[in-house]
Parts: C-alpha cells; structure tokens; sequence
C-alpha cells in the first residue's frame, strides 16, 4: 500500500531540516517538555533541539523517560513526549508504550530509526519498532517525507488525545531528520466522526431504569477523568444518591470519604463496595471497562443487575458483559443529561453504607505478624495523606504497596492518584511521579514504592538529582516480591520460589549515593516524625521504611471466583 | 485439576464468520488490521484483498474464534477504531460448530 496522500503545498516554504520540522511542529502542538535519551539515528534531533526552546529532561533509561512523560500525561490531561534512539533506545521506550496503551494515556513516542535505505537490512541498532507496536499503540507512523512533518505531528497528537486517549509511535528515519525541504504538504484531515453523547433515545431508557430499580449502584472507572467527567458525576450523585463504587483507576472522582462512596471493587476491593456489586439491580457503568481484576470470576458478577454502560469507546460496549443500555460518547455530557429524578432507594442506601461503616479499616487493633513496635504499612500510609497537602499528587509502583495505597490512602480527584492500572508495570513509580513533578511544580508529589519496583527503575533518582525535582519517595521495604510471595502462600502452599530480596542493598545509602537524602524509619513510633521530615523537605528525599514481610493485603478475592469469595486475614 | 488450573481450559467455542473490512490506501493499515483480528483471538481461514476504483482496499476475512467471552460485533467496533479502517460488517450469516 503507499503512503498517506499528501498533494504539495504550491506556496514555498523556508528550507529546514526534517529534524527542525519536528521540533517547530511540536511547539505548535503546545509541547513544552520532552523526556528522552540520544542515540545515533535521533542525533539530528538531538542537534536541532539546543535552542529550540524545548526542555529536554534526560532520563537514565529510555524506560524512564516513558513512564516519566505518562506521569506528566496522567497529571496534567496533556499529551507526553518521549524520544528515544533507533534499536535498543526504541525497544526500551516498549513498556511505557504498553503502559499508556492499556490504561489510554495521550502519549506519543518519537523514535530514532536508521536512513532509509538501511531499513529492512538488519543495519546497527534497526528494529522494527513500527511492527513491534504495533498491537500497543493507537496507531503509529514511519515519516518517509520530510514535507509531511507538520501535517502528520498534528494529525499524531489530534489521535492521541481524542476520544480514548492512548499511545502514537512516530517512527523518523535519519535520512528524513537531515533532508532540507522548503515543501510542507497538505494532511489529509482526519476523517472519523464520533457520536457526541448518547441518543435521546438510551438516554430516557436508562432514566426509566434507573428510576424503576431498587438497588441501583454507580461503577466507575478511569473514564471519568480521561473524559473530563469528574464535575458531573458528582452532580448526578448527589442527584439521586445512589452509592458509587469505584475501580483502581477511578479512585477519586468521588473524595475518599464521600459519603455515598464505598470504595475499590474487585481483586483487592472493599467488602461494602463487593457485597453492594453483587446485590445491585441496576449497575450504571461510567468509563469502566469490565476489566478481570474489577470483576472476578465474569459470569458471577453482579449477578442481579441490568447493566447500563456508558463509554467513550464503543467497543468497550458489550465486550465483556452485554448491556442492557450502551450509552457511547462523551462521559460528561451523558452523564450531564442523564436525570431520573428522585428515587427511592433509602432503604439501599442505608444497607451499603451500613456495610461501609461496618467494615470500616481497623488502624488501631494489633495486627498480627506485626511485631508491637514495626510499622503497619496501611496505618504509615492512610497517615501519609492525611499530613500531604490536599491537592498532593500520590504516584505508585506495583505490588502490595500499590493496592495499599487504592485502599487507605485519600483522593479527592482521580488526576491525584497515578498507578500503573492495566499493565501493571513494575518500575513505574519514580519516573511517573518525576513527570508528575515537572508537570505540577507548586504541588506535593509522593512516589510510594516497594523494594523490588524500586530496583527496576532506580537509576531515575540519578535524574531527580540533576534536575533537583523535589520528589518525596516512600520506600515499603518488606524484603521480598510481596505480592508473588503473598500468593505463594496462599495459593502454593507457601512453596516460596525466588521472592525473598534478602540482598537488597542499603536504600538510604544508595540514595545518598545519587546525592538524594534519604532516612530509615523501623519503629511504628517513628512514623509520624517520618512523615514530617519526608513532607518538610524542600529537594528530593526518599523515607526507606521496613516493614514485615509477613503482612498481606486483605481482602482478597482469589482469582476465578466471584467478588463474593473474599479471603480475610 | 485444581481451581486456578480449571480457569485456564482452553476451548473453542467455534464461533465463525465473515468479515468485510474497507481500508484506506495507507501504509500499515492491512498489518494493522489483520493484527488486530488475530491479537483479540480469531484465527484466519481465508483472506482475500482486492483495491476498489477509488484507491481503497476490501478485505475479506474468513475467522473463527479462539474461545472466551468474544463476539464478532465487538471486534467490527475494534476494527473500526483503527485509523485508515472505514468499516468493518459481518458479511453472511453467522455458523455456529456443533460442540460434542
């Protein structure tokens, strides 16, 4: 097939390199801060870029600079910017690609790629990082022409931050990067039209059910505040008052302790908010997607409900669970239309937050396996953002830690909570929470990390460290992969196979070591104090806090079975 | 066989079908598209491309599906989500394997 039509501009343009193209067109695009790291094939850009009025943020890994431009995406609604070099420098940029893929974050990705006429003969550092991502972006290009730079950056940056947001590649030879063109050809404008909201039709549909249900219940997701929905979901709650349960990535649409709020559902999920899933009648889904992690055992869920689904992306509809009622388009405008009038749900209501305050977390009973004096991580961590700032940003890596955070740390706005939801990537707490920094300079932003995601993106503090980014790290150091060796023990008999990390290195040492201050906090009676040293701080600091290993996450619904099968401690 | 082992049975649930996918003329958008058929769980039975007078490319695509929750209405949405894919419809009716 060829290339995308592009008929010439007639009108004589200045002559510039492929590579200044680039740059100017991203000014156009608004971008003010590119995370990346230089190579061979992206020197062109690399060269054009002094002076170009562009802050570049060089990170120590490609990695990094990924997961650094989905902080600074997930913090602020805007597109990231990353660059990478040809070969490994691409590959490198993989898992931040996925990453943005599966939980739709606006990113593009511009990498280096060997000239032209090498592609395709297995040159140094060439890979085929278009075919590789193939499954994992949006949609991706191969700029062949350098007339077409204009046209095809606006084009990227329009699909990464429409509808669904999600990840662009734009893959830029060498050879295009160093050819002068004074030619700026015409894109093709882009041709999709979407529906804006709902018909009349669905909406008055799912009005009618709404007001004929008894036990009607919200179930929310990242949607909300990828579709600018926040304002006008809490409208229609207080609307009509039916209870809210949210998934991970949904976490503060509602503030923590709203008063029709009953929590996380699923995996990890509170005990109202599971039990309110599997009485409800009606479930209004809101930019949730069904995900196995929010469900369980699928044919089990919310085994009562009619389902009225409403979603950006209408092929979410129906995917996983049929609705009775698809509702595509804009979240905040459905949601702003939809309007079922008083209901009477009264005796509902009193039932799930009968159950919520019931169940309620305990941060004052002993806990066992936790000796009297060690640190109760939920207990550090529910403290924690209750000393931060209110509009303190909370980035998080993967693992116990992370699900912690989802249940006993407060939001008040789902942009506050950054967690690698969909893929679940290790490594990602450091990097996000310095793209979040950068992004909100005045604000509070707090990384909370465990001692294996630390390791895997470590060398990000050697860049918090150049740029002084007064990130505040807390490290949960059980010693051990936790959430592995939690299932180990659960669901292997504890045969424990390769989770115990006894040959950490000294944390607050290594720290230091990249001219980060760090402290260790051992003794529940020292956490307060902690906390207020890590929050008082003026430049980056990381509190390595020990914990034991033997506290799991409760609840926990094992996998394969239905919400309603939750283990306790 | 244990719980965690009996989620992971793999079975077919046969459902096949035929899928009309029209395409623009741009670079990517057949790997794309026939990429996006295989990742959400259908395998190929017959693939034809023919281009149209008007630059834009028919594909033809005979399927089957690999098991799981999977409906062919769902992965026409998927299709057209692509960028440089105008549509995608089922074409002919839907067969449903016999299962012993």
């Amino acid at each position: 097939m060829s290339t995308h039509p592009t008929p010439t501009d007639e009108n004589k343009h200045p002559a510039l390199s492929g590579a200044k193209l680039l740059l100017d067109s991203l000014k156009v695009q608004g971008v003010d801060v590119i995370f990346g790291y230089p190579g061979g094939a992206i020197m062109p850009v690399y060269d054009a870029l002094v002076g170009s009025g562009i802050k570049h943020i060089l990170s120590r890994h490609e990695q990094g600079s990924a997961i650094a431009a989905i902080g600074y995406a997930r913090a602020t609604g805007r597109v990231g910017t990353c660059l990478a070099t040809s070969g490994p420098g691409a590959t490198n940029l993989v898992t931040g690609i996925a990453d943005a893929y599966l939980d739709s974050v606006p990113l593009v990705a511009i990498t280096g790629q060997v000239p032209s006429d090498l592609m395709g003969t297995d040159a140094f550092q060439e890979v085929d990082i278009f075919g590789i991502t193939l499954p994992i972006v949006k949609h991706s290009y191969i700029v062949r022409d350098p007339a077409d730079i204009p046209g095809l950056i606006e084009e990227a940056y329009y699909i990464a931050s429409e509808g669904r947001p999600g990840p662009v590649l734009i893959d830029f030879p060498k050879d295009v990067a160093n050819a002068i063109t004074t030619e700026r050809h015409r894109w093709r404008p882009y041709p999709k039209v979407k529906p804006e909201m709902g018909t009349a039709k669905n909406l008055a549909a799912a009005e009618e059910l709404i007001r004929s249900a008894k036990k009607p219940l919200f179930y929310i997701g990242g949607g909300i505040a990828q579709g600018d929905g926040v304002h006008e979901l809490r409208a229609l709650v207080e609307r009509t008052q039916i209870p809210v349960v949210s998934t991970l990535k949904g976490l503060g649409a509602l503030p923590s302790d709203h008063p029709n709020f009953l929590g996380m559902l699923g995996m990890h999920g509170l005990k109202a908010a599971n039990y309110a899933v599997q009485e409800a009648d009606v479930l209004i889904v809101a930019g949730a997607r069904f995900d196995d992690r929010a469900t369980g055992k699928l044919d089990t869920f919310a085994p009562h409900a009619k389902i009225i689904h409403m979603d950006i992306d209408v092929a979410e509809i129906n995917k996983l669970r049929k609705a009775n009622i698809g509702i595509d388009g804009s979240l905040k405008k459905n949601l702003a239309a939809l309007n079922p009038g008083k209901l009477d749900i009264q005796d509902w209501q009193d039932l799930c937050l009968g159950r919520r305050d019931q169940y309620e977390w305990d941060y004052d009973t002993p806990v066992k396996n936790i000796k009297s004096e060690g640190v109760y991580a939920p207990k550090l961590l529910h403290d924690l953002t209750r000393h931060a700032p209110e509009n303190a940003i909370i980035t998080c890596d993967v693992g116990q830690h992370q699900m912690w955070v989802a249940q006993h740390c407060y939001f008040d706005d789902p942009k506050d909570h950054i967690t690698s939801g969909g893929l679940g990537t290790m490594g990602f707490g450091i990097p996000a929470g310095l793209g979040a920094q950068l992004a909100c300079p005045d604000r509070t932003v707090i990384t909370v990390t465990g001692d294996g995601s630390i390791m895997m993106n470590i060398q990000e503090l050697a860049t918090l460290n150049r740029y002084k980014i007064p990130l505040k790290i807390v490290l949960l150091d059980n010693g051990a992969l936790g959430m592995v060796r939690q299932w180990q023990e659960v669901f292997f008999e504890e045969n424990y196979s390769e989770v115990h990390l006894y040959d950490n290195p000294d944390f607050a040492v290594l720290a230091r070591a990249f001219q980060i201050d760090a402290f260790t906090v051992t003794k529940g009676s020292e956490v307060t104090a902690g906390i207020e040293k890590l929050l008082a701080h003026k430049g980056p600091i990381l509190m390595h806090v020990k914990i034991d290993q033997a506290e799991n996450v409760w609840p926990l619904v094992p996998p394969g079975r239905s919400n309603a099968d939750m283990m306790e401690r | 066989m244990s719980t965690l082992q009996a989620d992971k049975t793999f079975e077919r649930s046969g459902v096949s079908g035929k899928l009309k996918v029209v395409l623009h003329d741009v670079s990517g958008t057949l790997l794309r598209t026939l990429g996006t058929i295989e990742r959400r769980g259908y395998d190929y039975r017959d693939v034809h491309c023919t281009q149209r007078v008007d630059g834009d490319f028919d594909l033809l695509v005979q399927i089957e599906d690999l098991g799981g929750p999977r409906n062919l209405d769902t992965l026409c949405k998927q299709l057209e989500r692509l960028y440089n894919v105008v549509s995608a419809e089922k074409v002919g009716r839907r067969k449903h394997a016999e299962r012993a």
